[in-house]
């Protein structure tokens, strides 16, 4: 069995097996869906992979970058991310804001305790020497402030935490 | 070593040229180097070791330092670089030193050949208020607009802004004097953020140029962003080479760029035509350069800017002038007299160009950093790629983040849009988020087909953000499959997994979707 995400979050459980290899079944969101005629090959370039459904063959490229696979398909990008047996789903934390990118933060518009409303700009963030304000997703209370002005931040880096109240 | 034949009665001959840029356009001068038979000589910062600039040209010089300010835009370091290694010439390329007339003046004073236009029409065209005071002498329509007097206190500057606001009129842009891609430039719609704006577009000015000074046009909506290439001789003689169309842009950068206009009449095009060869000549122009307009939807046109260099888009005019732009660059800075004249010159077929950036358009086109662990670009008829990355390079958030132009040429525009779509769909980045398949989308937008690209094409046509196709079931089994296969295990992909796990600039660590 082989938990997956899809860059929208969703959850894919596939069972997979056989040579060559076909889906014995698949559920996304816990349902099943179904996937007749489908078969995986691996081929002789490093890099592409092959699908055959419905006796028509695709090429398809395909990358491992940490824990995504990358997979160019019909001329469309896509970011599978495998889930490791065991690794809580919850991976991203609900009230964290992270940095988009590597940058410095230009100002913090708002106090630590700050009441914000959606869409209220609560940092600027400058990269590439272009401005970017970090706006509140929700309604809440700005509970702790991680970085002041000036702070070097990394992508991912947590900005502040904002809780729902 | 024997003189190539073009350099006959050349009254500066130039047998070596110092490429002083990187990426994809200091691969493009190189390339022309080689073409002309004469030497070209790259420089690198430590973090471009290996880059593909340095492993094309016959000769490499290390600038020691990783900064910007110590390499690429360390003019006397570059100019001992050019000495040391017994350079005839300079080219800048696009952007780092290109537009700085000091810069230029050093060169020239140090008895090295600046392949570019005068110190002084540098100077005359990079300030946009000296700018726009030189083309109303030179009958040249400009933009209504208003220069903000910085006062000798915050008190007075707000209260010279709102004055100049009130009189040019909402909404309005403002822009940066020194400004240039999109840096320093805020649109303002409402009065009440007019100070806030000001402020920022003060700032990133200030950082960007060192010169904060900002002024004011009126906002032209639903406008076209056409430019005209002009090429210019030490003798006098200045020909156009007809329009490029840049109207497809985000955050005031261009994207989409295509020559000729698809909306452009034979009489429209003569007079812009007209009148970027006298914007040229207004300057004593020399080399190539671009002077770029506002077409407003009733049909007239304004003078927006001239670009003293070299453009990103220049291969557009190529494509469908026929005439190699680089190439006359350095005949030009040799001293040589254009071998025609605007009679000789016409428009054949249609080319487009897209700018493959390494960003996420569907996060805000947010740059994207990665390995390139997989690198296939699309080939075929009338496709041209230039590129300054190759398979296994890295998207780093150091530099712009534009990988490469990809260019498609056709014998119409119905040919090139499509000839521009398949090669898009076959173009294979995998390792760094890039806007390819946005690309793809506004290749088939029914609004590009027909001609209606405007400046706010993006943000009319993909107002709620641009969403990525929905993951399929084939993809997701592909990936499990790949998984199962253990293709991640094979030579290439273990590669690029420890390149992916050492990489400070993971893009997936800010693929949260809690971010706006």
């Amino acid at each position: 069995m082989v938990n997956l995400r899809d860059s929208e979050g969703r959850k894919w459980n596939v069972q997979i097996g056989g040579n060559p290899l076909s889906p014995i079944s698949i559920e996304l969101e816990g349902e099943k869906i179904e996937s007749a005629n489908i078969t995986i090959f691996s081929d002789t370039h490093p890099n592409r992979i092959i699908i055959k459904k419905d006796n028509l063959e695709k090429i398809a490229f395909c990358a491992k970058v940490g824990d995504k696979w990358w997979i160019h398909l019909d001329g469309n990008v896509s970011i599978i991310e495998v889930i490791e047996p065991g690794i809580s789903d919850s991976g991203t934390n609900e009230s964290a804001f992270t940095a988009p990118m590597p940058g410095k933060v230009l100002e913090v518009l708002i106090p630590e305790g700050a009441k914000v409303s959606e869409g209220q700009p609560l940092m600027v963030l400058e990269a590439m020497k272009m401005e970017h304000r970090i706006l509140a997703n929700k309604q809440g209370v700005v509970t702790a402030i991680h970085y002041s002005q000036g702070d070097q931040v990394d992508a991912g880096s947590v900005l502040l935490d904002l809780e729902s109240n | 070593m024997a003189r190539p034949e073009w350099m006959e009665g050349a009254p500066n001959p130039i047998s070596s040229v110092l490429v002083a840029n990187r990426g994809e356009i200091a691969c493009r001068i190189i390339r022309a180097c080689q073409e002309m038979e004469i030497e070209a000589i790259a420089i690198r910062s430590s973090s471009d070791e290996g880059a593909l600039h340095t492993e094309m040209a016959d000769k490499v010089i290390s600038l020691p330092g990783e900064s910007l300010a110590d390499t690429y835009l360390n003019g006397d370091a570059i100019i001992d670089a050019a000495k040391s290694s017994g350079a005839d010439a300079i080219h800048p390329g696009y952007g780092f030193l290109s537009e700085r007339a000091d810069f230029a003046k050093s060169v020239i004073s140090s008895g090295i050949i600046w392949i570019g236009p005068s110190p002084e029409a540098i100077d005359s065209m990079g300030d946009k208020v000296t700018a726009r005071r030189r083309m109303e002498d030179a009958s040249v329509p400009v933009i209504p607009g208003r220069e903000i007097l910085a006062g000798t206190n915050e008190d007075s500057t707000i209260d010279s802004l709102v004055d100049a606001a009130t009189s040019v009129g909402f909404p309005l842009l403002l822009k940066a004097s020194a400004g240039g891609g999109g840096k320093g430039m805020r649109i303002v719609r409402e009065p009440k953020r007019l100070q806030q704006e000001y402020l920022a577009a003060q700032r990133e000015a200030e950082s960007a140029f060192g010169d904060g000074t900002v002024y004011i046009e009126r906002l032209l909506e639903n406008s076209r962003h056409i430019e005209v290439q002009v090429l210019s001789d030490n003798f006098g003689n200045t020909v156009h080479l007809f329009e490029r169309e840049c109207s497809i842009q985000r955050r005031h950068q261009k994207v989409v760029e295509e020559a000729p206009s698809p909306v452009l009449n034979e009489e429209t095009r003569s007079a812009m035509g007209k009148a970027a060869v006298s914007a040229a000549r207004e300057v004593s122009y020399s080399g190539a350069g671009t002077v770029e307009f506002l077409l407003s939807s009733d049909g007239s046109f304004y003078f927006l800017e001239m670009n003293t260099r070299l453009q990103v888009e220049h291969p557009v005019t190529e494509c469908i002038s026929g005439v190699d732009l680089v190439e006359q660059q350095i005949r030009v800075a040799s001293g040589l007299p254009l071998p025609f004249s605007q009679d000789d010159l016409s428009i054949r077929g249609h080319a487009i160009e897209v700018r493959i950036y390494a960003e996420d358009p569907s996060q805000g086109f947010l740059p994207a950093t990665g390995p390139l662990v997989v690198f296939v670009p699309p080939e075929g008829p009338g496709v041209r790629l230039d590129t300054g990355v190759r398979q296994g390079d890295e998207a780093r958030i150091d530099f712009d983040p534009m990988l490469a132009k990809l260019i498609v040429y056709g014998s119409n525009r119905d040919q090139a849009i499509r000839r521009m779509e398949r090669a898009l769909r076959s173009f294979v980045i995998l390792g760094a988020t890039t806007n390819i398949d946005f690309l793809i989308d506004i290749m088939r937008h029914q609004s590009f087909i027909s001609g209606e690209t405007t400046t706010d094409f993006i943000d009319n046509h993909f107002s709620e953000g641009w969403v990525p196709k929905q993951t399929t079931s084939s993809q997701v089994l592909l990936a499990a499959g790949a998984e199962q296969l253990g293709l991640d295990r094979n030579r290439l992909s273990s590669t690029s997994e420890e390149i992916g796990r050492t990489s400070k600039n993971d893009p997936f660590l800010n693929l949260s979707r809690v971010f706006p």
